[in-house]
């Protein structure tokens, strides 16, 4: 450096020196420039200042925010779902109202409302600036409309905002999924400096929240000319807000439709996923959320009620609940089985309705036992001594491995609020959690999910279409593109692939056959799912809640609705080339084929439209329970 | 390392730094006017004293660093620069329709400031290393006006018109200063002129264009478009001679004035303090700028010479702009008034600028920076 510099200086010092002559003729730019400025100050404000100051004080022009269109939201079809129409709404600018109390007790006795109402809504706001508008009533009803705006002569300071809100084609359709709107409160004013107004709305659950910045536009500006009463005159001038992003998902509107109805009052979730893609085509969590109680602030009444509500409508189930996965876990067993050279496609053991380990019976859901049996039956009809013998070979440790890389014990990473992760027990994880050493008991419960074993139906979604795609682990993911206000696509879909799953294919497709065998074969657990057009493979799975020795003799209806057992149904089809996955879960459900079959037939049903499903017969239906298994 | 020596605190610029006091003393106390009612949480005037803070510690950090070192680094901060802009193309924040923001938690660092700062680094150091004697030929400026090109293409795409354009003030100042031949300037108007028109048709936004249209609105209709301008104009006008007094502006605490502690500060302290005011607060702008040049006519070396110039006139253009444009001269652009307006990257930019100043100031007996 040194180098460059001192050649530069000795070359050409002479350089140096006209260089700096020229910083004479930069002074003079500087100080034409300068003379510019003061000539122009003084025109401003010394040859027209008295015309200015008189125009400052007649200065009426005032500046109002107009919101963007929120965007829309519409399903994978383009078909909307959520989009806006006019809220009109009410606001007092107090700056413009010489008497406030008189003008409110006329307003309250027009809007029919008490007027300690509208004096509560000013008081929450008398900290502001007093031009700041104050919103008195939001959502008026045409014929109050009609009313304040013959009436707004009498009102000075009233305003009626016209705000595009929310319009839900399908109440409380997807309701845990899209969330809601409502008023921007103080912490979230002061969180986001300078972007949003008092009065307006932002989401606050849900896709409204999450995709926020990218619905909301970007606000325009009206400016108005009033007059010394504060009415307004005429409009100066309209910079045109700019529209949000529509949100198009990847959910089938009627699929999603018919998950929610499939699960009707019950608690429990359902979700369908597109295996080779992992574009999520419905999710439900039923019971759902009921929107229009929380638009506009949801009161300590209804939430304390939602919060005690034994059916838990607050969680979104399908990606927040967590359930012991019960026999669904099976095939995460037998891939470790498989993959660790445990069994074979043609290894067998033998249930005579329990096994014994250290001085304990753990049991097999039928009493009497199923005889000899391979892995393509022991997945056909859920045999848990069969399980029991391949996870107690394989080990806890290994099994978390294969479990993991099938995704469970972690969140799916799907792009909604809160996801749970589960749990995939380890020693390690014992050790960690609890500071106990792991006991061989234990790896007898995980091994037909139970025991520490938590797993969310998203996950188990994911699971299933992981084990019949090949093994290739895809994210699953909501939306299909968001597309900015001209149409064009801001960001469309692309599937992210998470990891793959251990073991080979082959072992994979033993086990797509053992759950084809469980939907076709006569004594599979879920024949519920059969279908003479099309090849459908499932696993039931009945988790056990708690192990409750008082209940166990009891009939199953008289059992406290807390203390039943989960039901799971997993499926997938058509088998030879499947398409889709389908969890479904039914807290409390009892069985897995009767609890949670049923939905998962009528997406079925749903999804291959023409598709003819075996009938069942009452009482027909092989169905697994659980025995009292769980090591606790 | 900073070996001490005497002469460094002897060549130290004391009348630049007392000048600075006085310009952020002014800054301060007109912001507090602007921004001390009606702002949840921290107020602007506190915040902007924290950047204060921030910006006098960088400065202290420019000042022991010899600014001979930079010529060494430019390219490594250039490229910086250009990562940092690309990065708030993908990632930023968008605000009225430009990604401008990085959220460094801290801070919301817009990196189009920095690339005003290290335009200049990079073409001193360019023209440094060429020799400029008998000025340069058209092909000659290619690679300079490359140089500008990257990183203003990514800042109009942004869209930041006003950074864009002090690019390009900053480049056209170093150059003509640089010297160019006669015949190269007949070229380059020949050939710029014709694409004036066609710039305004397709570079410029919608809404860049009627900002344009708005200034050249008959003055006469004072209800007519152009809110911004309009308003300013008479928050101007109206403080006459000696202005409303202090905290007494109608329009701005009336909230006539949009954008009053950003962008339109200047407007605020016309309002308030009125033409004599106004002019006060000019004589010690200009000259902080006059003794940016000043320091341009003490430096040693060639690179220091063009270092303080380029500063100098990246200062000297920013605050022209914004005046021009508060005052209804030029159309409304983003462009802060230097270490007047509120915003943290802006004045970390400017002081990091006056930093530089004050070390080639303060270097000029020394020679060789290690």
């Amino acid at each position: 450096m040194r180098q460059l510099i001192s050649r530069a200086d000795q070359i050409n010092e002479a350089e140096l020196l006209t260089l700096k002559k020229r910083l004479k003729w930069a002074s003079i730019v500087l100080l034409a420039f300068a003379i510019i400025l003061v000539t122009r100050l003084w025109f401003l404000q010394i040859l027209k200042g008295k015309e200015y100051f008189e125009l400052s004080e007649n200065n009426r022009i005032r500046l109002h925010w107009l919101n963007a269109p929120r965007g829309m939201i519409a399903d994978r079809q383009g078909r909307p779902l959520i989009a806006n129409r006019p809220y009109f709404n009410v606001t007092l600018a107090r700056e413009d109202a010489p008497n406030p109390a008189d003008l409110l007790n006329r307003l309250a006795t027009i809007l029919e409302v008490d007027v300690n109402e509208l004096l509560g809504r000013i008081r929450e706001g008398e900290d502001y600036p007093r031009y700041v508008p104050i919103l008195l009533k939001q959502d008026l009803d045409w014929k109050k409309l009609v009313a304040i705006e013959n009436h707004l002569y009498d009102l000075p300071g009233i305003r009626i905002d016209v705000l595009p809100s929310r319009e839900y084609f399908y109440e409380n359709l997807g309701s845990h999924l899209f969330g809601y709107l409502g008023q921007i409160n103080e912490k979230e004013l002061a969180d986001n400096e300078g972007e949003y107004q008092r009065n307006d709305q932002l989401g606050k659950l849900g896709l409204e929240r999450i995709y926020e910045e990218q619905l909301r536009g970007e606000p325009g500006r009206r400016y108005l000319e009033v007059d010394a009463q504060g009415f307004e005159q005429r409009e100066v001038s309209v910079q045109q807000p700019l529209p949000g992003s529509d949100l198009k998902l990847t959910i089938d509107r009627d699929l999603q439709d018919v998950a929610e109805d499939a699960l009707g009052s019950v608690a429990g979730a359902a979700v369908v996923m597109e295996v080779a893609t992992g574009r999520i085509l419905a999710i439900a969590s039923s019971p759902p959320l009921e929107l229009n109680k929380f638009v506009g602030g949801i009161s300590r009444k209804n939430w304390d009620a939602m919060q005690a509500d034994e059916l838990k409508p607050l969680t979104n189930k399908a990606t927040q609940g967590q359930y012991p996965p019960g026999s669904t876990y099976k095939m995460v067993v037998a891939l470790a089985g498989l993959s660790e050279g445990v069994i074979n496609a043609d290894t067998t053991f033998f249930c005579n309705g329990a096994m014994k380990f250290k001085d304990r019976d753990y049991h097999c859901w039928k009493k009497h036992g199923h005889g000899t049996v391979s892995l393509e039956r022991a997945l056909a009809e859920s045999c848990d001594v069969f399980f029991y013998s391949v996870g107690m070979r394989v080990g806890v440790d290994k099994l978390a491995q294969y479990a993991k890389s099938l995704g469970l014990g972690q969140p799916t990473g799907i792009n909604l609020e809160h996801e749970k992760g589960g749990v995939v027990p380890s020693s390690d994880w014992k050790k960690r959690r609890f500071n106990q050493p792991w006991h061989e008991g234990e790896t007898m419960s995980i091994s037909i999910g139970q025991g520490y074993d938590l797993a969310t139906p998203l996950q188990i979604c994911q699971m299933t279409s992981t084990l019949v795609n090949g093994g290739i682990r895809y994210r699953p993911q909501i939306i299909e593109a968001i597309m900015d206000a001209d149409g064009k696509v801001a960001k469309g879909f692309e599937p992210i692939v998470d990891g793959q799953a251990l073991g080979k294919a082959h072992s994979l497709n033993l086990i797509r056959a053992g759950m084809v065998a469980a939907v076709n074969t006569p004594h599979g657990t879920a024949g519920i799912a059969r279908s003479s057009t099309i090849l459908v493979g499932a696993k039931t799975g009945t988790a056990q809640v708690v192990k409750v020795e008082q209940y166990k003799h009891l009939k199953e209806k008289d059992i406290p609705y807390k203390y039943r057992d989960h039901a799971w149904f997993t499926c997938f089809a058509p088998a030879e080339k499947p398409e889709i996955a389908i969890t479904v879960l039914v807290e409390h459900g009892l069985h897995g084929a009767t609890g949670a079959g049923p939905v998962a037939r009528r997406l079925l049903k749903e999804y291959f439209k023409g598709i003819r499903l075996t009938k069942q017969k009452e009482g027909e239906v092989e169905d697994e329970g659980v025995e009292d298994n769980v090591a606790l | 390392m900073l070996r001490f020596d005497r002469r460094l605190f002897l060549h130290f610029d004391w009348a630049l730094l007392v000048t600075l006091l006085a310009v952020v003393g002014i800054s301060l106390m007109n912001l507090y006017s602007a921004s001390h009612v009606g702002y949840l949480g921290t107020p602007p005037y506190v915040k902007q004293i924290y950047y204060y803070l921030a910006g006098g510690m960088l400065m202290l950090a420019i000042i022991s660093f010899d600014y001979r070192r930079l010529l060494k680094l430019n390219y490594l901060i250039y490229g910086g620069v250009v990562v940092l802009l690309i990065a708030a193309m993908l990632f930023g924040k968008t605000t009225m329709g430009a990604q401008r923001w990085i959220n460094l938690g801290f801070i919301k660092l817009q990196p189009s400031e920095l690339a005003k700062l290290s335009m200049v680094i990079t073409l001193a150091s360019y023209y440094c290393r060429k020799d400029t004697g008998k000025g340069f030929r058209l092909l000659e400026l290619i690679p300079p006006a490359a140089l500008l090109l990257v990183p203003f293409a990514l800042i109009v795409e942004q869209p930041d018109l006003g950074t864009a354009l002090m690019l390009v003030f900053v480049f056209v100042s170093m150059t003509l200063f640089v010297k160019l031949r006669i015949g190269t300037v007949i070229i380059l108007l020949m050939l710029i002129v014709p694409l004036v028109p066609l710039a305004w048709k397709h570079g410029l936004k919608p809404y860049q264009r009627q900002r344009v249209t708005t200034l050249f609105a008959p003055e006469n209709d004072p209800l007519g478009a152009g809110y911004h301008i309009m308003q300013s104009k008479i928050a101007v006008g109206s403080g006459q001679t000696f202005g409303k007094g202090y905290l007494a502006g109608t329009q701005v605490h009336l909230d006539f004035l949009p954008e009053r502690h950003t962008d339109f500060a200047f407007s605020v302290l016309a309002e308030e303090w009125g033409f004599a005011g106004a002019v006060f607060f000019l004589c010690w702008y200009f000259f902080l700028v006059f003794l940016g040049l000043n320091v341009a006519g003490a430096a040693r070396d060639k690179f220091g010479v063009l270092l303080a110039f380029g500063v100098t006139s990246l200062l000297f253009w920013q605050a022209f702009v914004n005046m021009a444009m508060v005052l209804g001269l030029l159309p409304v652009v983003g462009m802060p008034l230097p270490l007047f307006s509120y915003g943290g990257s802006s004045l970390l930019t400017n002081l990091a600028g006056i930093g530089i100043l004050l070390s080639v100031r303060m270097r000029r007996f020394s020679r060789g920076g290690e």
